[in-house]
């Protein structure tokens, strides 16, 4: 908190514009998956063969300059190399989030070392049954929750990463929650999916209205043991208590193509090097606000949540409502007691929050 | 781009409940008619999105297996390019639009067909039939 704190201030004091918060480093497209709704890994065996050597990947770290390094792909621990990129990372002193389905974790923790600098972040999308029809996989949860626990007790530091889509089911995503923070995990980290434009299935995207309504059933009456590693204000967005514009140059992405425009979700071209990224790349034409329908239904924490960091980072008023956040339980009756009715329309839709609350219609009290 | 809108207002963006998907089009072995540079720029547009490999004829007869990853469309075809992968080489390659001749959306779509009603079709059927570890595998990379 106090690196990424200190850089945002940094940037700040000197007036930059637009800056990196967390590079998305997409070692390889390869995975040991094929979830239906992905929308990262449709590409012939050729791509899907290549991969950034250590050296590539150090140089647009390098360049990029962000204090945070995710590394998601593909399945990243199928990459020969990636202990040494990881190591590399680490000598740069950079925080390290590698993304994986952790198919594989067990098998390779012991080529890792223990870091500050270096976290797992586990891809699980809920229970058992969930996550395992989420990645159409049967068994895929065990196998991760194996590796977890192997992490913790190896003494890393692990996080879960869950996305949500059409289907999700508050009760069930409270109850996953509760089980997660019991493998000893760090905190979790969220988001709602994205319409991935090259994904196989096109069918199971949340627009925001939707989003909201879950979050704020999710989010709203917090168990005490739950840790979020990500922005209280993020969180909030999510929830429907905040509007942000997305901030697409905080999380650029690099692959095997390059610097990817705009952002990591949107693939509409890809520069050569960062600074082309940040110069050349029409930003105005993209966000909630540009009124583009490829970003119309987007709150995704790569485009949100660098904006919230900055604001709560970049005043004294964001700084105070990000502590009030870490620390709220985020009271709502109303909230509260929709959970506690039945399903309107069975286990596999949302529980309709209905009536509005705060700042956006569908989540108010 | 394939949602029905052009643009959204904010008010839209807002109350959406479920956000159209995008509708791909049937491309796979798809031999555009490159009868003038605004057919061709079209075409390689297509062709940017498409996910799996096409084949370039170059004027100068050269045929090439890409996977075009990237694209500039300039005031002219000499100024504009594509910048593509093909299977036999590791680097990024660059062709400009005035030197091809013609396109084949040669190499499947990588993501064509797959549903997420078909994944819980198959689920079930499988478990009906008692099997165990049902699971989607990713496709074969040889």
């Amino acid at each position: 908190m106090w690196t990424v704190a200190t850089y945002v201030l940094k940037k700040r004091l000197t007036r930059t514009q637009r800056y990196p918060l967390i590079l998305m480093l997409e070692p390889l497209f390869r995975c040991n998956l094929a979830c239906a709704g992905c929308g990262k890994v449709q590409y012939p065996p050729h791509i899907l063969k290549k991969q950034l050597t250590p050296e590539e990947c150090f140089a647009a770290v390098d360049e990029c300059g962000a204090p945070m390094v995710s590394i998601p792909g593909g399945e990243p621990l199928l990459h020969p190399q990636i202990v040494e990129i990881v190591n590399g990372l680490v000598a740069r002193k950079k925080y390290i989030y590698l993304c994986t389905n952790a198919l594989e974790l067990k098998r390779r923790l012991p080529e890792f070392t223990p870091s500050k600098y270096l976290t797992f972040s586990v891809h699980l999308d809920g229970q058992r049954e969930h996550h395992d029809f989420s990645v159409c996989r049967e068994g895929g949860y065990d196998i991760a929750v194996e590796g977890i626990k192997e992490a913790v007790k190896r003494g890393f530091r692990v996080t879960t990463n869950a996305t949500f889509f059409d289907g999700a089911e508050p009760n069930g995503v409270r109850a996953f929650f509760d089980e997660v923070m019991d493998m000893g995990v760090e905190g979790i980290v969220l988001s709602p999916g994205y319409s991935y434009d090259k994904a196989p299935d096109q069918n199971r995207f949340m627009g925001r209205a939707r989003v909201r309504r879950l979050f704020r059933a999710i989010l709203s009456n917090r168990k005490p043991d739950w840790k979020f590693n990500m922005s209280p204000l993020f969180l909030e967005f999510l929830m429907g208590d905040r509007t942000y514009e997305c901030t697409p140059w905080g999380s650029p992405a690099y692959s095997i193509f390059g610097w990817q425009r705009p952002c990591y979700l949107l693939q509409e071209g890809y520069a050569e090097s960062f600074k082309e990224l940040l110069e050349t790349t029409k930003w105005e034409e993209y966000g909630v606000a540009s009124g583009n329908p490829k970003c119309a239904n987007c709150m995704v924490s790569c485009g949100y949540e660098p904006t919230a960091v900055m604001d709560g980072f970049g005043s004294m008023k964001g700084f105070l409502a990000m502590i009030r956040g870490t620390f709220s339980k985020y009271p709502d009756a109303h909230a509260l007691n929709l959970l506690s009715e039945p399903m309107p329309h069975g286990a596999g839709n949302l529980i309709q929050i209905g009536e509005p609350s705060h700042k956006m219609e569908e989540t108010a009290v | 781009m394939t949602s029905e809108v052009q643009k959204y207002t904010l008010a839209q963006v807002e109350s959406l409940e479920l956000k159209p998907g995008t509708e791909h089009e049937a491309l796979e072995g798809w031999v555009p008619e490159l009868a003038s540079p605004e057919d061709l720029c079209q075409a390689l547009e297509k062709a940017f999105d498409y996910r799996g490999d096409v084949t370039i004829t170059t004027k100068s007869g050269e045929k090439i297996e890409a996977f075009i990853f990237n694209r500039h469309t300039a005031a002219t075809l000499a100024d504009s390019w594509v910048m593509y992968f093909t299977p036999k080489a590791p680097e990024k390659r660059k062709l400009r639009y005035a030197e091809i001749a013609r396109l084949e959306f040669s190499g499947k779509d990588r993501a064509a067909g797959k549903h997420w009603e078909d994944w819980i079709k198959a689920y079930n059927e499988k478990k009906a039939a008692g099997e165990k570890n049902i699971a989607l595998h990713p496709e074969s990379l040889e």
